[in-house]
């Protein structure tokens, strides 16, 4: 039983991750009708960008030497913001021109994907294959509740995603920018009638989404201290299929879909032979979408992609 | 105030407009009338700014409000800066937002901040709006879709609102009652209406003057009263 409450902590951050990535796909998606598969790798460059702002804060003989602390919470924004900004010149430099010549979304999709083996190649290139680890930016405290042991940092990754979920359900359902999303994701003919600048909108998506991916590979690179170029893809595939399996499109799919992914590779990987794992994982997504086409939480839509 | 002149449209490599030209004056209510295909939508989104591949591309002339050229501003500039909006084809409402919320969001460029006021202007215009407020507007009916297609506009802070097909689909009474509230708006508030319409002799009837379109052109313009009665329009647009 106790191992069992263990490998459901272990979920329960592993989820988080997954919540977290899966969160930007369905943003994009249900903003632009618009797979973003270069997602997980901007993912990835969170997690780097964490490491060299880290780093960089901590090096005693450095222009900074700040403390543990102080490296943490400048760390956590200027991760975030340097993702998004990795994210909005995707959008740019990408995605935008195509959109713009009215290309279909297949020709956007493909691009997201290469966009993704760009970065991922990029950063091999410039930094090589060996991999890094972040500098421990919190004292770890290992608290014992009733013989599950929960370090303050699995703590927080999950107060994080849950953090993330509630701000970006307030933000979507009581914002009027929130609204405008919304309302792009039903009709995006209609919005520069209202006089919205639709570009303004997408941006803006873009920026959630992307600091959110940042956010938890900054969480990342802090629990599990290897980072290598292609660490964002398959997690990146991983946190996807959570987001359709949810119901792309919908936030509560993509939270929900993210936990339960986590939740079935641990279980398997915890009670069975830990090849079982994405065997397992996969088929019983494959299962629920056979039962919901449309995912946990989604609605049937005329056209996907 | 409203000039537009010798404008050509194109979808891709077809062109849609040949060169039309045709003006409306500030308070006025004109009609563009024709059957399926004289580019009568054309020419709104074309006016709106609104981008392809819904919309066409202008490949010649000019539209300018109050002599300012559109031409160079996105449809987002030219709701919030000109005052011009439409009411597009098939409504367009935000299904998944609220009534409220499909209000509200048409708020975005007011620079009189007082949405509420505003909000309280439209449901008195459409009482009914105001009974499904918190409602999912995918839920109305077309008529009630439509008034709602129309204060949102109206929310805009518009002084030009051009409409696509208004009577497409409504009950004959919903749409006399309709065109008697638009007919208000321009009495009282001097909004500027052009309509668009296959029902044409209901917006000859509404307007003051009309345009006839053909094939991407002007074949006829003239007051609503005398295009009305004029034979061959008639014969072409009227059923005899």
């Amino acid at each position: 039983m106790e191992f069992f409450l263990q490998q459901c902590v272990n979920a329960l951050q592993w989820g988080s991750f997954y919540a977290l990535i899966a969160l930007g796909y369905t943003l994009v998606y249900g903003v632009l009708r618009l797979i973003n598969f270069a997602h997980g790798d901007v993912f990835m460059v969170g997690a780097y960008l964490a490491f060299f702002i880290a780093t960089g804060f901590l090096a005693p003989e450095g222009a900074f030497g700040f403390s543990r602390e102080l490296t943490l919470w400048l760390t956590i924004p200027l991760t975030m913001i340097l993702t998004s900004l990795v994210g909005v010149t995707l959008e740019r430099v990408a995605y935008r021109p195509l959109m713009r010549k009215g290309a279909h979304r297949l020709y956007v999709v493909i691009t997201a994907l290469m966009c993704g083996l760009i970065l991922e190649n990029g950063n091999l290139a410039l930094l090589g294959a060996s991999r890094r680890a972040l500098p421990e930016l919190l004292d770890k405290t290992v608290y014992q509740i009733g013989g599950v042991a929960v370090t303050n940092l699995k703590l927080w990754v999950i107060v994080a995603a849950v953090l993330v979920f509630c701000a970006l359900h307030l933000i979507v359902t009581r914002t009027r920018m929130g609204m405008a999303m919304r309302a792009v994701s039903w009709d995006r003919f209609a919005l520069p009638l209202m006089g919205i600048p639709l570009e303004r909108v997408i941006v803006f998506t873009f920026v959630l989404g992307s600091a959110i991916a940042g956010l938890g590979g900054l969480l990342f690179a802090m629990s599990y201290p290897a980072l290598d170029p292609y660490m964002g893809a398959m997690t990146g595939w991983k946190a996807f299929i959570a987001a359709v399996v949810g119901g792309i499109g919908e936030i509560r799919g993509a939270f929900v879909g993210g936990f339960l992914l986590a939740f079935v590779e641990i279980m398997v990987a915890a009670f069975l032979p830990s090849t079982f794992r994405d065997l397992f994982a996969f088929s019983t997504l494959l299962f629920i979408l056979w039962l919901r086409p449309t995912g946990l939480f989604g609605r049937p839509l005329t056209s996907k992609i | 105030m409203l000039q537009v002149s010798n404008l050509k449209a194109a979808y891709g490599k077809i062109e849609a407009l040949h060169g039309i030209s045709f003006q409306v004056n500030r308070g006025e209510i004109v009609t563009l009338i024709g059957a399926n295909g004289a580019g009568k939508s054309t020419t709104l989104k074309a006016l709106m700014r609104l981008r392809p591949p819904e919309s066409p591309v202008v490949t010649g002339g000019d539209i300018t409000v109050d002599g300012v050229s559109l031409l160079d501003m996105a449809a987002h500039r030219v709701v919030a800066d000109i005052g011009m909006t439409l009411a597009p084809e098939g409504r367009r409402i935000f299904g998944n937002l609220t009534v409220m919320e499909n209000l509200q969001l048409a708020s975005w460029s007011r620079r009189e901040q007082d949405t509420d006021k505003a909000i309280r202007h439209i449901f008195d215009l459409f009482p009914r709006l105001a009974e499904r407020a918190r409602q999912r507007s995918d839920t109305l009916s077309g008529g009630e879709q439509q008034m709602l297609a129309i204060g949102r506009a109206l929310m805009t802070q518009c002084a030009i609102l051009l409409l696509d097909e208004p009577s497409m689909g409504l009950a004959p009474l919903i749409m006399y009652d309709m065109f008697r509230t638009l007919k208000k708006l321009n009495a009282e508030a001097g909004l500027t209406l052009i309509i668009v319409e296959q029902n044409a002799h209901l917006a000859l009837q509404v307007a003051d003057r009309g345009y006839v379109l053909d094939t991407g052109q002007i074949v006829a313009e003239g007051p609503a009263q005398e295009l009305l009665h004029r034979p061959e329009i008639k014969a072409a647009y009227l059923g005899g």
